[in-house]
């Protein structure tokens, strides 16, 4: 795994043109480890403890706004506001927790998409809080001893740095009492329970450290972007995520690097070769490729999810 | 308080009812389709409301273009939808049945896109409506009128569908062998197969079934709304989902009664208390009574199986 | 498992870098129009297609930008940030491009926004009326009107010659239709109209009863409604269903062909940037075309983009293709008398790239958009 990291940057520092403040590939790779995160957030819920979360975009939305209104206008050091963040994050995982801890398999999942929904709809609502659908926009990069990040390299030094972090942690979890907890009440919690295992304390500290996760990830994209609006957290983000989880075969961080590494890209790759073939054609005066192919990109994507799901039922990875 | 103020406050209680319902009815009809294959599979077919949306473009297809009377295109859109529903499950899940549940979620997330992007590839993004010339005279004229209370045939038809649909998938689940085959899927796939039972033609019937309900609510809404668009499906899958959990997944009493709960709530919730959180509200209807009842109103609870 | 993962990154690592290229690089001027073109808000993106191509058609056919071809560059941002992002990168990584015309939701908009100011590349929206977008950058401009212009316009309009006394609001719950709100009540209540309600709704409803019954209770003389055609149909359908009668009139969010096959949109009013009657002959022969090419008249999206494709096209044509050249053009756009003279009216920019324009509205009488009887002076 750390050999894959490792080759992983060492693939991608030839494109890190430093200085430069915007690079397209580097944006991308920026996307694809913010993806990684979730994904890694997602997995101690749903692949860990074996619980179908459906609603993390909301703790996402909440780490973006959280980060957005403290440190978007003013003067904070970004290690505070990305400490208060987490902590942010793992109170509501925790009063998401509480209600739900009695919840098995699908009436847990609608209840997290309930509460996700809840979420964005306060965002979209309270305008006197979150600015509404205006959006709060123009929010400063992070700030760190004393120099704003600003520049696309930076940022993506700053979310290989939380990607490292978050796989430490996880790996570390992973093999520990608690990794072994965890897995035990994913393949039986009642049995779990009969061992001696306080199922709620570790479903519990699931459910915080993901939220953490997803608030993290949503403060580093509020401060990217520069923007924070309730567009962004569409409930088809929580689904990407999900789908990043199952197609690397779902409980182990190589197989989620390499979900991401497979999904994230695809729609940006079919933008490119749509583009590519329908100017092909009108340079080649092939009239049946109609320039609205470049619009086939999704029709393609679900084709690609089926497809995946059916050649590698059990993931990628295996 | 006058008398106006009474009149007017009671009539406006019997429009929300009234609006109410006939969304729960359309809700229930979807939730349906859900619910049955989630009774049989255990899986959240996600390209269902997606079939709904097919379900009304075709029959739009046929009377706008091809000039069909409204009757004939709207059997004829039942037929194509169920057995696109009958092909669905042979592509997209069944070579998926022994992997994990998640895995052919995603599969069926994978064809919910696809068919999305498929109907705006055909029909394009514009909204459509049927022709007003093409409907039935009926439909658009009150059936009852008090006041400012009016209730239109259009609106009783859909009641009334729904009910007799729902008295007719009723029986065949209690009252014939099929429909015995369901339940004895629902409770063990394997012993009933072992017992007998054909697995996949009793699967390939409850997608046919799914499928045939959920287009039935699509053209209703269609006409009833006389808009039909390609994403219509997504956020009536989502609102039907969440009506068959509330109801207790796999319980087809308990969707239908989830469904109505949530199209009443939903118009009681935008009347009375703020229309800006109106899904909020049958989403936190929804969640309050899972917390305190965590197998959904009617539902039983199993052990999980996953 | 080794193996594969080396396998993934090399394909991975060669895609990437052959990513940004430009595979068929050619003669002709890139101009990226983008805007959703599938997802939920696909139908927005049609107008601006069909007005892009249109266009360009017309440019190349009169023999393109001194002498080289225009070619337009679909590119599909969902109406969401995140990808919104993605094409701005792609987009003002190409050097050969030196002018966007898009992003059609704000939040896009806003998204892409700081990536066009770090690349010092002008673009265009055809469509978003956030507030905040002219005043954070520099380098957007807009063919679009300004929501508080528009909503104040209105409030007149309805006082003025409609003679409204109890007006109801429904709105959606987005900038533009907010925005529109805001201007509209301020300046309606400082006419001495009663807003007697104002209820919200959100793009993926298609149930508008329970906020209109509540309305009809409220015996208003007019529904106000701020937001787009596609719900506004919907809205009109149901509250006639419902018995309420009322006028209708809303902003140029309503102006879209589909409103013209809804009997019960018969008396509508809604702003427009351009009357086909009061309008030069240029108007008229845009919509002349449109229709004839695309089986429908042209909505505001169409024609906002059309002008905005020619104001790129003439931006290129005088300043030539270079990023700074023609920003320090569009900023010069700024009185009448330089402005840009296309089918929706002159079009310059104030020190923010926000446009003024003329307000008109129109009326659908049978089945047809019409000038309404008496347009404010």
């Amino acid at each position: 795994m750390t050999r894959g990291l490792i080759l992983l940057v060492l693939l991608l520092i030839p494109w890190i043109p430093i200085g430069d403040p915007i690079h397209y590939v580097l944006r991308l790779a920026t996307m694809l480890m913010l993806y990684m995160v979730l994904a890694l957030g997602l997995n101690v819920v749903t692949g860990f403890i074996g619980y179908l979360d459906l609603g993390y975009v909301g703790f996402y939305a909440i780490g973006a706004y959280t980060s957005a209104l403290l440190s978007g206008y003013n003067d904070i050091p970004y290690l505070i506001v990305f400490f208060v963040v987490i902590l942010h994050g793992c109170l509501w995982g925790i009063l998401r927790g509480i209600p739900t801890l009695g919840l098995t398999g699908d009436y847990f999942a609608i209840v997290t998409f309930g509460f996700s929904e809840l979420i964005v709809l306060i965002i979209r609502n309270e305008v006197w809080l979150t600015r509404g659908p205006m959006g709060i926009t123009g929010i400063k990069g992070p700030s760190m001893f004393g120099y704003t990040l600003s520049r696309d390299w930076e940022f993506f030094y700053l979310i290989l740095f939380i990607l490292t972090l978050a796989i430490v942690i996880i790996k570390r979890m992973e093999n520990s009492r608690i990794g072994r907890a965890m897995a035990a009440i994913r393949d039986d919690e009642v049995a779990a329970e009969a061992c001696g295992i306080d199922a709620r304390r570790y479903k519990m500290l699931a459910f915080a450290l993901s939220a953490s996760f997803g608030a993290a990830a949503g403060s580093f994209y509020a401060h990217w972007l520069g923007v924070a609006h309730p567009d962004m957290f569409h409930f088809w983000e929580s689904i990407l995520i999900l789908c990043i989880i199952i197609i690397g075969g779902m409980g182990s961080v190589s197989g989620i690097i390499l979900g991401a590494l497979v999904l994230i890209p695809t729609t940006e790759l079919l933008r490119a070769a749509l583009l590519a073939l329908s100017q092909w054609g009108t340079s080649a005066g092939i009239t049946f490729i109609s320039p609205d192919i470049v619009n086939a990109r999704y029709l393609i994507f679900g084709i690609i999810l089926v497809l995946m799901m059916r050649l590698r039922p059990d993931g990628l990875k295996r | 308080m006058n008398w106006q103020e009474v009149l007017d406050r009671s009539s406006l209680f019997l429009l929300q009812l009234t609006n109410g319902l006939t969304l729960g009815s359309i809700y229930a009809l979807i939730a349906v389709g859900y619910t049955m294959v989630y009774g049989v599979l255990e899986l959240i077919n996600f390209a269902h409301g997606e079939v709904y949306m097919m379900g009304a473009f075709i029959a739009y297809h046929l009377v706008s273009v091809y000039d069909v009377p409204f009757f004939a295109a709207f059997a004829i859109a039942l037929v194509i939808c169920s057995a696109f529903g009958i092909f669905l499950e042979y592509f997209a899940y069944r070579p998926l049945r022994d992997a994990r549940r998640l895995v052919a979620l995603i599969s069926a997330i994978g064809m919910s896109i696809f068919l999305q992007n498929l109907a705006l590839i055909i029909w394009g993004a514009q909204q459509k409506s049927f022709p007003y010339k093409k409907l039935p005279s009926l439909f658009s004229s009150m059936a009852f009128t008090l006041g400012d209370i009016n209730l239109s045939y259009l609106q009783v038809f859909i009641f009334l569908l729904s009910v007799v649909l729902m008295f007719v998938l009723h029986y065949i689940i209690r009252h014939t062998k099929t429909g015995m085959a369901m339940r004895a899927i629902a409770q063990d796939a394997k012993a009933a197969s072992l017992m007998g039972i054909n697995l996949n033609r009793v699967i390939s019937f409850t997608f046919a079934a799914g499928s045939f309900l959920g287009a039935v609510a699509g053209v209703l809404v269609g006409v009833y709304y006389n808009a039909i668009w390609p994403t219509m499906g997504y956020m009536a899958g989502i609102k039907a989902f969440a009506a068959a959990v509330l109801g207790g997944i796999g319980s087809v009493p308990g969707a239908i009664l989830g469904g109505t709960i949530l199209g009443v709530a939903e118009a009681f919730g935008a009347g009375y208390i703020s229309s800006a959180y109106r899904d909020g509200i049958a989403y936190a209807i929804m969640i309050l009574v899972l917390i305190f009842k965590p197998a959904g109103l009617l539902g039983k609870s199993v052990v999980q199986r996953r | 498992m080794k193996m594969l993962y080396i396998r993934v990154f090399i394909l991975l690592a060669v895609v990437f870098s052959l990513l940004p290229l430009d595979l068929f690089a050619q003669d002709s001027i890139r101009l990226p129009v983008v805007s959703p073109y599938t997802g939920g808000l696909a139908s927005f993106g049609e107008g601006v297609k069909n007005g892009a191509m249109l266009k360009a058609e017309e440019i190349n056919a009169s023999g393109g930008i001194n002498g080289r071809k225009i070619e337009i560059q679909m590119e599909d941002d969902l109406c969401e940030p995140k990808e919104a992002s993605n094409v701005a990168t792609r987009v003002a990584n190409n050097k050969d491009v030196v002018i966007v015309i898009g992003h059609l939701c704000s939040s896009a908009t806003l998204a892409a926004l700081p990536i066009y100011k770090k690349a010092e590349l002008v673009a265009i929206t055809p469509a978003s009326t956030n507030p905040s977008i002219g005043k954070s950058s520099g380098y957007y401009f807009r063919t679009v009107y300004q929501d508080e212009f528009q909503g104040a316009f209105l409030a007149r309009y309805a006082v003025e010659v409609m003679k409204f006394k109890k007006i109801a609001i429904f709105y959606e719950v987005n900038d533009y239709s907010m925005g529109l709100k805001t201007a509209f009540v301020q300046e309606a209540q400082k006419r001495g109209v009663t807003i007697i309600g104002e209820e919200a709704y959100t793009s993926a409803t298609t149930d508008f009863t329970p906020q209109l019954a509540k309305f009809k209770i409220m015996k208003p003389d007019a529904l106000f409604i701020p937001g787009y055609a596609p719900q506004g149909t919907l809205i009109i359908n149901q509250a006639t269903k419902l018995g309420m009668k009322v006028s209708f009139f809303g902003a140029d969010g309503l102006d879209d062909v589909i409103m013209l096959s809804n009997k019960n949109a018969e008396g509508l009013l809604v702003t427009t940037p351009f009357l086909a009657e009061a309008a030069g002959g240029s108007a008229k022969a845009f919509i002349e075309v449109y229709t004839k090419k695309y089986g429908k008249e042209p909505n505001w999206f169409a024609a906002n983009t059309y002008d905005a494709v020619g104001i790129a096209a003439e931006a290129i044509a005088k300043a030539g293709a270079n990023r700074q050249k023609i920003r320090q053009y569009m900023v010069a756009i700024n009185s009448p008398e330089k402005a840009y003279k296309g089918v929706t009216g002159s079009t310059y920019f104030d020190k923010y790239g926000d446009c003024l324009k003329p307000a008109f509205i129109k009326v659908i009488k049978d089945g047809q958009w019409g000038s309404a009887k008496e347009q404010l002076k």
